[in-house]
């Protein structure tokens, strides 16, 4: 464990030495901000529906920018080197830099909290549906990260490792629309099971459901599994 | 003494390519080893492979008594490794790159800035401490690579041309401490620079086109290499006349004849000669009969002969003495 939290403490540690973190941070919370300002004044309700949705999408496109250096940054460094010859399991690495893009998330998360300040000052909100719309938002984070760290473990090229990854994920966020498009019942299950959007849909309206949560966990799982497979296959 | 790198028919395949090929030596501790090669030669991929950093495709390596196919973790906590091109995160300033290497080298945390003093100081990076990385001149960066190798103590330490980049005086200060890490621990050293080969290491090994082609010591190589030894005489004459006189004499396959530039009227010149013994007064008295020897002597082959005559003159470039 304590390899893994070595390699977490660096990962934070390079983040916030480089301007990336604070960039992104930054260009997150204005982007939420500005959701949440023109949510709330189109409906004149107290919800954080709408914005959670926009916070979604907003999420998909830019957590790739997080994740594209993750291993692609070490390959271009030659600092791969240096981590494959230290006494670390693929596992650990995986792992530790994961849990340091989760970090990240988890701050962006805890930035938008502020938009809830005017929500209960000016109205009355259903706690419950804010609690789970967030419980989606940081699961849905997760899975993009460890999509998004796969495809930096895949390529030494930090733009081909956003741009994959991006497309991947707007493909996962979009193929939920597929299924008004089918005949087929297997095809429609398939599609609206592998929608990152369907899944999140629920839990933006207050559902927490056992299938989304083992979903987005089971793409973690499978991402991070066959990271650390493909790194010990580079040796 | 006690094995610490053992490599047995190792060879390393990318595809059709053969880049190391059946390459076999040990290295005790006690011992610093200098890995001698043409660029292309295999020296990294060896390295590499002995660090856990590239699989073996067939063969065995064994650091410290453990297999790194099956025990890469174990090994890996006695191995330090500074490769060519340090490893460093620019981002970072030197203290907190130190750190995170004792950290995930498991240096236990009562330990760490004990350690962190020590590598740092050997590798003189006291001034540089809280600079950032990517602030270092590529001198700096070069004993930060060392000393990142040097944290926990490691039992084996492999280095990749560890004195690239330095000045005469760092370097010699960077060799002193390969020198008295190698008394009680294993060093494998890849070089360039065949004299460091030969302040450093107590044995040489050669590679060529991925094969060990011979390993030694530095005076049992230039032994073995005998043929290639070589008269120098110091004579007053003309250059011509003794050119073929020395010739005509039997075991000399070559003469190289040179004024000497402090007292033009000498000539200096050097004889290739067969390693038989008993040359030198046939050689003297070829000379001596008509003009007047001033000085004769057998030198020994430089170790950079030595090494060409493995892997060929179309390599010299590579070989900076």
């Amino acid at each position: 464990m304590s390899g893994v939290l070595a390699i977490l403490q660096k990962e934070l540690l390079v983040y916030f030495r480089s301007p990336i973190a604070y960039f992104l941070l930054a260009a997150f919370l204005l982007g939420t901000g500005y959701f949440f300002t023109y949510n709330i004044f189109l409906t004149g309700d107290a919800t954080m529906d709408e914005t959670f949705q926009n916070m979604g999408i907003l999420l998909v496109v830019m957590l790739p920018m997080v994740s594209m250096r993750m291993f692609s940054a070490e390959y271009g460094a030659r600092t791969m080197e240096l981590l494959a010859a230290l006494p670390l399991g693929a596992w650990q690495i995986v792992l530790g830099k994961y849990l340091g893009a989760v970090a990240i998330l988890v701050l962006l998360t805890a930035g938008t909290a502020i938009n809830l300040v005017p929500l209960y000052l000016f109205g009355t909100p259903e706690t419950t549906t804010i609690a789970s719309g967030y419980i989606g938002f940081l699961l849905l984070g997760m899975a993009c990260l460890a999509v998004g760290q796969l495809f930096s473990a895949l390529t030494e090229n930090q733009i081909v490792a956003a741009l994959a990854t991006v497309c991947v994920l707007l493909g996962l966020w979009f193929v939920g629309y597929l299924q008004t498009f089918q005949y087929s019942q297997e095809l429609r299950a398939l599609f609206r099971h592998l929608s990152f959007s369907l899944h999140y849909g629920n839990f933006v309206q207050g559902l927490v459901r056992s299938e989304s949560v083992a979903y987005y966990l089971a793409v973690c799982a499978i991402a991070l599994t066959v990271n650390a497979g493909y790194l010990q296959w580079r040796r | 003494m006690s094995t610490l790198i053992a490599l047995t028919s190792v060879s390393k395949r990318y595809g059709p390519r053969t880049v190391v090929d059946g390459v076999s030596f040990t290295v005790e501790r006690g011992e610093v080893v200098g890995f001698l090669g043409p660029n292309g030669a295999g020296k990294t991929t060896t390295m590499r492979m002995i660090a856990g950093v590239a699989a073996a495709t067939s063969g065995s390596v064994t650091v410290a008594g453990y297999d790194m196919a099956t025990q890469n973790e174990d090994a890996a906590r006695k191995i330090g490794y500074a490769p060519e091109y340090p490893p460093l995160y620019d981002a970072l300033d030197v203290w907190s790159y130190l750190r995170f290497v004792a950290k995930a080298k498991g240096v236990p945390r009562a330990a760490i800035a004990r350690e962190l003093e020590r590598a740092a100081g050997a590798c003189r990076l006291e001034q540089v401490y809280r600079k950032e990385v990517f602030k270092l001149s590529k001198g700096f960066r070069q004993r930060l690579g060392l000393a990142q190798a040097l944290l926990g103590g490691p039992e084996v330490l492999l280095l990749d041309e560890p004195t690239a980049g330095l000045d005469p005086g760092q370097i010699q200060e960077t060799r002193e401490v390969i020198r008295a890490y190698g008394e009680d621990h294993a060093v494998l050293l890849s070089t360039h620079l065949l004299p460091e080969v030969t302040l450093v290491c107590r044995r040489v090994a050669i590679i060529h086109h991925g094969r060990l082609l011979a390993i030694d010591s530095p005076e049992g190589l230039q032994r073995a290499f005998e043929q290639a030894d070589c008269v120098a005489l110091l004579v007053a004459a003309p250059a011509e006349g003794l050119r073929d006189a020395l010739l005509a004499v039997e075991g000399v396959a070559g003469v190289r004849i040179e004024p000497l530039e402090a007292e033009p009227r000498l000539l200096r010149v050097e004889c290739r000669v067969s390693a038989r013994a008993g040359l030198e007064p046939a050689i003297a008295r070829a000379v001596a009969a008509r003009w007047q020897l001033h000085r004769l002597e057998r030198q020994r082959p430089s170790l950079e002969n030595v090494f060409l005559g493995y892997v060929g003159p179309e390599h010299g470039t590579g070989a900076r003495t």
